[in-house]
């Protein structure tokens, strides 16, 4: 049982419910409190235990009744199968002893043979019926079965047989399942291992055999057989539900983090955007608000007592209390013009989502002209802020110069030593003049410069790049053209501004 | 002890017994308590403000009549506020009587290792218990019977002040520097943490806690709360007035109505004599329910249609 748990613990790792090894062992004791036997009651106390936030617990309110409908499923079939056991197990142990010494049982167990007989139709009625060439011999005395799955099969215990059913799920790794065309071949698989090959064979030699006993169980068997496929499928589509779906999300997202930013589909930009905000997310956490203590503002008077005890009581080395939460400044300048502009798309996002530890994001966005965009992003929704910062500006035909010399005319006095201008662009100023010399002033009175350039680095000094003039004005020029980049690019920024 | 016991020996009875005590909950929330008593852990209650977090926490110390220690978390509390702190003024009086006596206790001492031996000899009570002022944390570990202890609105505090959590929350102790290791007694706290979600509390914290989300309540478990509170309102109202708060919630608003703003509502129609809801008596209450006036004046022009639907049901 602690075997389903586990299992229902990957499952939910699977669907992003971050799950720690302490929560997995408190999900034990809960179980070992609780028990399997109620499922509401189970389901209520691992939402305790196992999802901690609420988007959390409706993942997992999702996959609990996935995963567990198919074992409530299988203990019904278990009660019932136990149910219908009760009055067979005379037959059954009869049925047995009498296959062993291979003798005649007919008399025996009419009673028996034939609710089984009427059970097995029962269960294949869903199942598809092949083409029965010959005519059923309906119900009668059947010898006993030789292969292992069809004994299994006739036992009609689907304890057993479920249980077969998981260690050769096991055993082809059923869990590694990617695609949903892989279904087939994963059930064809866990069959294989089962003993169909055996099986078939049974079944075939059954055919031919001159003894109606022989027959009939050959074509009980195929019938259960079928039933037994079916139950296989489903048990194979439930594992792909459970363990692939996520994975090939996660696979996506792998590579979107990768791809450069420029070749990313429209359709992708929501999975991007959630990527983005993960990203963010961690980088927040990881950089949450570092305080400074300074010296001054209201005494500690406990503190600062406590620390001169040992100078007999006298007070000369003051605590104080004030403790003051350093934020940085950042400035960042975007290049929306045509090449650029999806870049400055991901990075504004970015910027923004990390609101928490950067509260003082100004943005700047520019083709020909500069023009300050904070309003904007306070107003509005970041993507409806991009959108339209997207529209108004971009599209002109780029000049660095007059960007810079705007941004010198209505902001560079606003640049302190704690401020860091993050400039996003190719540099490529179509043979205009660079001015230089105003990056320069920037460059003298900001903490840091950072430079990203989409381009790849060989391509900066081509054409009419002016990244190798530029360049030497910065702190830091980064290649800068996918999700990757970005996390790191400001990764470091959070790591040095701070 | 086996009062105790008794009460949560499953989840139904202590629902029963929260019920008893006028708190009106759901399974989940009993079924918190019940795996919070069993295996001793911590409960992290998070959702939307008013609908009776804190209140969960006093409740249950009523049901088990033990002692409430709460500790109010804010921007800035620390050590010296949750978990002890020093007499400073008494350490001092302590250092000028100490002085005093130096010389009976140095008296014959030849050189100096043999005044410092003496010095140590002398019992050194300087940090000890006695100087010490136990905080909400320390006094709710020092409680023989045990207690609840209620660590309210733990995400106004610091992320510092969190890590300070840990140790007491995992392991039911705590450390002080000057003194060692503070075990809980026989009977551990019953650790109760609220959050408003006015940022996400840290991993660390969450995985030593059983995390307990509690939504606005459903129509029926509503109208029992109501029930329990405000007895002495009229059965037909109590159904209007529900499914009206009901249907406010679903309306974008600044603020939605919790549990306390139902509560006062039904209160404040009862004081009136209501015995229905119209148009006009919502007008005239619609700031119990409401906090902002951005919020009255955009519910003002639907209050019609929303009490005729609710009262012909």
């Amino acid at each position: 049982m602690d075997r389903t748990l586990a299992n229902f613990i990957r499952a939910l790792r699977n669907s992003e419910v971050r799950i720690s090894t302490a929560e997995t062992l408190d999900a034990f004791n809960a179980v070992e409190l609780v028990g399997y036997r109620d499922r509401a009651f189970l389901k209520r106390s691992l939402s305790l235990v196992l999802p901690k936030t609420v988007d959390e617990k409706e993942t997992f309110d999702a996959c609990f009744d996935q995963f567990f409908s198919f074992e409530e499923v299988r203990a019904s079939e278990q009660a019932d199968s136990t149910s219908g056991q009760a009055d067979e197990s005379g037959a059954d142990g009869q049925g047995e002893g009498q296959g062993g010494t291979g003798g005649d049982r007919g008399e025996a167990t009419p009673a028996g043979s034939e609710e089984r007989q009427r059970k097995g139709k029962r269960k294949s009625r869903n199942a598809l019926y092949e083409e029965e060439e010959e005519p059923d011999l309906g119900p009668g005395e059947m010898s006993a079965p030789t292969s292992a799955l069809g004994t299994l099969l006739m036992q009609d215990s689907k304890v057993e047989l479920s249980m077969a059913m998981s260690t050769a799920g096991e055993a082809v790794d059923v869990r590694e399942i990617q695609v949903f065309t892989q279904k087939g071949l994963y059930t064809r698989r866990i069959m294989d291992q089962m003993g169909l090959v055996e099986l078939n064979r049974e079944i075939a030699g059954a055919r031919e055999d001159p003894a109606v006993p022989v027959r009939r169980l050959g074509q009980e068997l195929r019938r259960r057989r079928d039933w037994l496929r079916g139950q296989v499928r489903d048990y194979v589509e439930r594992q792909f539900l459970l363990h692939a779906d996520a994975s090939g999300k996660r696979l996506r997202e792998e590579l979107l983090r990768k791809v450069k930013l420029s070749n990313v589909e429209h359709r992708s930009f929501r999975l991007i955007q959630e990527i983005v905000y993960k990203m963010a997310k961690r980088l927040a956490t990881m950089h949450s608000r570092r305080k400074k203590v300074f010296k001054k503002g209201q005494l500690n008077v406990p503190r600062t007592l406590r620390h001169n005890m040992a100078y007999d009581g006298a007070i000369f080395d003051l605590r104080w209390k004030s403790v003051k939460i350093d934020r940085p400044k950042v400035f960042a300048i975007c290049d929306v013009s045509g090449s650029v502009a999806n870049y400055a798309r991901f990075m504004l996002m970015f910027l923004y989502s990390l609101e928490e530890v950067m509260p003082k994001v100004r943005s700047f966005a520019f083709s020909s002209d500069l023009a300050e965009v904070t309003d904007l992003f306070d107003r509005n929704a970041i993507e409806d802020a991009i959108a339209k910062t997207l529209r108004d500006y971009g599209g002109g035909s780029t000049d660095y110069g007059q960007a810079f010399e705007d941004f010198k005319r209505s902001c560079l006095d606003d640049v302190d030593n704690r401020t860091t201008i993050i400039i996003l662009g190719d540099a490529r100023n179509n043979y205009g003049d660079p001015r230089a010399e105003i990056l320069k002033e920037m460059y003298d009175r900001a903490k840091r410069v950072i430079w990203l350039n989409p381009e790849s680095r060989n391509a900066w000094t081509v054409g009419d790049a002016e990244m190798r003039r530029y360049s030497a004005y910065c702190h830091q020029v980064e290649e800068c053209n996918s999700l990757m980049h970005l996390e790191r690019v400001v990764g470091n920024l959070l790591k040095t501004v701070q | 002890m086996s009062a105790i016991e008794d009460m949560t020996a499953s989840v139904d009875a202590i629902r029963g017994h929260l019920e008893d005590h006028r708190y009106i909950c759901s399974s989940q929330i009993a079924t918190a308590v019940y795996l919070a008593y069993q295996l001793r852990k911590p409960v992290l209650i998070e959702g939307p403000p008013g609908v009776g977090k804190t209140e969960l926490a006093k409740t249950t110390a009523d049901m088990f009549e033990l002692p409430l220690i709460r500790l109010q978390c804010y921007e800035g509390l620390d050590e010296a506020k949750a978990i002890y702190e020093w007499k400073y003024g008494k350490q001092l009086l302590y250092t000028q009587v100490l002085k005093e006596t130096l010389d009976e206790v140095l008296q014959g001492a030849r050189g100096f290792a043999e005044s410092v031996t003496r010095l140590h000899e002398f019992g050194d009570i300087f940090f000890s218990e006695e100087f010490m002022e136990p905080r909400p944390l320390l006094k709710a570990l020092q409680e023989e019977d045990g207690c609840v202890l209620l660590i309210d609105e733990v995400d106004k505090s610091d992320h510092e002040f969190e890590s300070l959590l840990l140790e007491i929350l995992s392991d039911f102790q705590v450390s002080i520097p000057e003194i060692g290791t503070v075990k809980a007694t026989r009977e551990p706290p019953m650790v109760f943490l609220t959050s408003n979600n006015t940022r996400e509390i840290s991993d660390a914290l969450k995985r030593r806690c059983l995390h307990l989300y509690i939504p606005f309540p459903d129509v029926e478990l509503e109208q029992r709360i109501i029930h329990a509170r405000v007895p002495e309102i009229p059965p037909e109202l109590r159904r209007q007035l529900v499914a009206f708060i009901q249907e406010l919630r679903d309306l974008d608003l600044k603020k939605v109505p919790a549990i306390s703003e139902t509560i006062d509502w039904a209160r404040t129609l009862v004081l009136l004599h209501a015995e229905n809801l119209d148009p006009d008596l919502v007008r005239e209450t619609l700031n119990v329910v409401l906090k902002f006036q951005e919020d009255i004046e955009n519910v003002q022009g639907e209050v019609a249609a929303l009490t005729s639907k609710v009262v012909k049901h």
